[in-house]
């Protein structure tokens, strides 16, 4: 009898000390991240949540962490806050499963596009943890060999268009001015640059779009005469693969370029410019790449979970997260920071991409409800026509009718 | 001292030894009864629930007829991986089944070293077939060896064809002179081709120091495998060019296992059919066609069906390339289903059980066809 009572008593006391304590689980990427969140945990989270009892784990989602995501989210197994990638959005918020932050995060401290980018339907679904835009990332000796003059945020579209012909022509057979992936991931920054809208208010696609069109035909032209290239003409799978190898002038790509290139070729100089202007509409066009931190609707420790969600975006978090050159912070008021005055390349490029997120037509980087097929169109047209197996006209019809095709299904 | 009565207690152990055995039968065959049960039977009567309903992985299923049928049947996207997978099946059955046949026949003689080349040649089938693909993608990249290969053979052109034509008039005229002395020789006589192989070589070494026959330049042969160009009949798109790679894959890695089961066969074949087709004359080929494939039909069936089966739900080769070709060139019904499965949030999972229902009935009659009409008759 004695031992019953004692075995009540301690499972009263084990029940009692759990409830006492909340454990928010965190969902996210893989590869680096584990560290750089354990980090941030440990430094920053840990503290200011020791007197509330809330311990906070994070679980990485190895492979590919949209599918993880969903299977977790689900089985009723997702974590209790979790990476939302900006292009997936319409999915999760789909499912139901998170949680919308109006009147639960204050989101006026962030920078409007990246909330935008969040938005659907007038509701928040997450906070940017981070983002990045394209620039033009430049090899300077390869400029400074040509005599051409660098690539500098003033330029136009013909600007960039004249700088890279000449250098083409100056530096010969065995090197290219800019790489050009046939994907709507970089082209479609100009596509915004003219003005057009990826969907009209019916939801539909335009591509027949006279402003379409310019900005297909300048992307495009740009391979005329070998000026342009794709990265598997020299044998690489990405633009940024193509400016290590040295023989390729420019490459639009965003902050993820420095770390790849101070890697893999340290020894080459290079700088970073805004992406050019258009002609006509003299703004610049440009894509949101960004990773919200979301709160599961499912969670039973909603109020823990937004403690820790505030916590994640604080602007102590934001300065430590900047200062050691792990991402683009999204609170408007770290633009005057003091990191972005450095003049090494890597800040340069760091001040550009934050700088892109507000200038010109900047939109998020998503395929709308449909997903990642909205763009096949689109990447077809362009990779007929960039290898010359096209014209222009024929593949921007091909591609109109089949994206009614998709649209309609 | 209690009284026992033997003829009472006989049948009673008799009962419980043979139920014993069944329990024990059962319990050996329990795990096995049980994951059937589980991952097949109790996942297909889900699938075929979900396919009648608005399932989206996260809302709760409710019924609307067969409406998610008229969807996947209305999807552009279905009716490419229909064709697709049809085209795939026919195309890799035939090919597979007529290179295994010839491949068992071959093996099936006994010469020198026969057991190496058997194993060699099955090689393909023990490797991993994500393996292979990452294999087959490397060769068919637009830098890729198969690439490379055309692009010499470009460039070595003149000297290969200049060291054929040398070797094919040499060769005629030694055949002619030894005739017109009367002496027997054949035009493919091996003395005197390697005669002709020798004079040949020297004519062409002698040819490309003079510089009159070079190497060309020529500019990298450049196709992409891996793009949306496709083989048209009629303007009708029929098969697509990455898919025609992955037949040749698909093919080179399926031929081994099916050639064992031919293999098998054939030397259950009474020798004394191939003496009678040689006392009457018959030439190889001839035995091949009337004695070795009428014989072989049971097992022909078996590797037909299996073949059918297996290239009906191929989906592997499909995933690994993934993205590295354009989706309509490539996708069968299996990766059909795997896609809207596992989409980024709430998913059509209606739809792809509607798929996968539809792609188990063309299996189904496939092979059900098949058994009513090609089967022969000892095979029952």
């Amino acid at each position: 009898m004695k031992i019953q009572n004692a075995l009540l008593l301690s499972l009263a006391v084990l029940a009692s000390s759990a409830a006492a304590q909340t454990t928010i689980k965190i969902n996210g990427y893989g590869g680096t991240d584990p560290a750089v969140v354990g980090d941030l945990i440990n430094k920053f989270v840990k503290p200011a949540l020791a007197k509330d009892k809330i311990t906070v784990v994070y679980e990485p989602l190895q492979g590919d962490y949209n599918k993880s995501l969903t299977t977790l989210l689900a089985a009723g197994n997702a974590g209790d806050v979790f990476y939302l990638p900006a292009e997936t959005l319409s999915g999760f918020v789909a499912t139901g499963k998170v949680l919308p932050l109006n009147g639960v995060v204050n989101t006026s401290p962030y920078i409007k596009s990246l909330n935008t980018a969040f938005t659907q339907n007038g509701r928040v679904y997450g906070i940017a943890k981070d983002f990045n835009t394209l620039t033009l990332v430049y090899n300077k000796d390869l400029f400074d060999e040509a005599k051409v003059a660098y690539p500098d945020n003033n330029d136009t579209w013909t600007d960039l268009q004249t700088k890279l012909t000449t250098l083409k022509k100056n530096l010969g057979n065995e090197y290219y001015g800019i790489c050009l992936q046939p994907n709507f991931d970089r082209f479609g920054a100009f596509a915004y640059a003219t003005g057009w809208n990826q969907f009209d208010s019916k939801g539909k696609t335009n591509l027949a779009d006279p402003r379409f069109a310019e900005a297909f035909n300048f992307y495009t032209g740009l391979a005329k005469n070998k000026v342009g290239i794709t990265p598997s003409e020299v044998s690489e799978g990405w633009t940024g693969g193509c400016l290590k190898t040295g023989k390729v002038a420019v490459a639009i790509e965003g902050g993820w370029v420095v770390n790849f290139l101070r890697d893999n070729a340290p020894n080459l100089k290079f700088g970073t410019a805004l992406m050019p202007k258009n002609n006509k509409t003299a703004k610049r066009g440009n894509f949101l790449y960004t990773v919200g931190w979301a709160i599961n609707s499912g969670t039973k420790n909603k109020s823990a979970a937004t403690k820790v969600l505030n916590i994640l975006t604080s602007p102590a978090v934001q300065q430590y997260v900047l200062e050691q050159g792990l991402a683009i912070p999204s609170r408007i008021a770290l633009g005057e920071n003091a990191y972005f005055k450095k003049t090494d390349a890597g800040a340069v490029n760091s001040r550009l991409v934050f700088q892109g997120a507000s200038d010109g037509n900047v939109k998020a980087f998503n395929f709308g409800p449909q997903g990642p097929d909205w763009s096949k169109p689109i990447n077809d047209a362009l990779a007929a026509v960039l290898s010359g197996q096209k014209s222009s006209a024929d593949a921007l019809k091909k591609a109109q009718q089949d994206m009614n095709t998709f649209q309609n299904r | 001292m209690t009284v026992t009565n033997p003829t009472a207690k006989r049948p009673k152990a008799a009962r419980s030894k043979q139920s014993q055995t069944t329990t024990t039968a059962m319990l050996f065959l329990a795990p096995f009864l049980i994951t059937t049960l589980i991952f097949f039977f109790y996942a297909f009567g889900r699938a075929i629930y979900y396919s009648f309903t608005d399932f989206n992985l996260f809302n709760t299923p409710k019924l609307i007829g067969i409406e998610p049928y008229r969807d996947v049947l209305a999807d552009p996207s279905f009716r490419r991986a229909l064709a697709n997978s049809l085209i795939f099946a026919i195309v890799t059955t035939t090919l597979q089944t007529i290179f295994s046949l010839l491949m068992a026949v071959a093996l099936n003689n006994k010469i020198r070293g026969i057991a190496f080349f058997r194993s060699a040649w099955y090689m393909p089938s023990i490797t991993s077939s994500v393996v292979i693909t990452l294999i087959f993608l490397w060769l068919f990249q637009r830098r890729g060896i198969a690439n490379y290969l055309i692009t010499q053979w470009q460039a070595y052109q003149p000297i290969v064809l200049t060291l054929l034509g040398v070797l094919i008039v040499v060769q005629i005229a030694q055949v002619l002179w030894e005739r017109s002395r009367k002496l027997p020789a054949g035009w493919l006589d091996p003395a005197l081709a390697a005669v002709s192989a020798l004079i040949a070589i020297i004519v062409v070494l002698i040819l490309n120091t003079t510089g009159l026959v070079s190497v060309r330049e020529v500019a990298p042969y450049d196709y992409q495998y891996f793009a949306d160009k496709w083989i048209s009949i009629g303007g009708v798109r029929v098969l697509s060019i990455p898919l025609l790679v992955i037949i040749i894959q698909n093919t080179f890695t399926t031929v081994p296992t099916l050639m064992l089961f031919f293999l098998a066969g054939l030397q259950s074949i009474p020798g004394s059919l191939y003496e009678a087709a040689d006392i009457d004359g018959a030439t190889p080929f001839q035995k091949l066609m009337n004695v070795t494939v009428p014989m072989l039909r049971p097992v022909t069936f078996y590797v037909v069906t299996v073949g059918l089966i297996g290239t009906m739900q191929m989906f592997d080769q499909v995933a690994v390339i993934g993205s590295a070709a354009p989706q309509d060139t490539l996708i069968t019904l299996a990766f059909y289903v795997y896609t809207n499965t596992f989409k980024n949030g709430a998913a059509p999972v209606n739809m792809a059980s509607a798929a996968a229902i539809v792609l188990a009935l063309i299996i189904l009659s496939m092979v059900f066809v098949q058994r009513k009409f090609f089967v022969a008759p000892e095979a029952n």
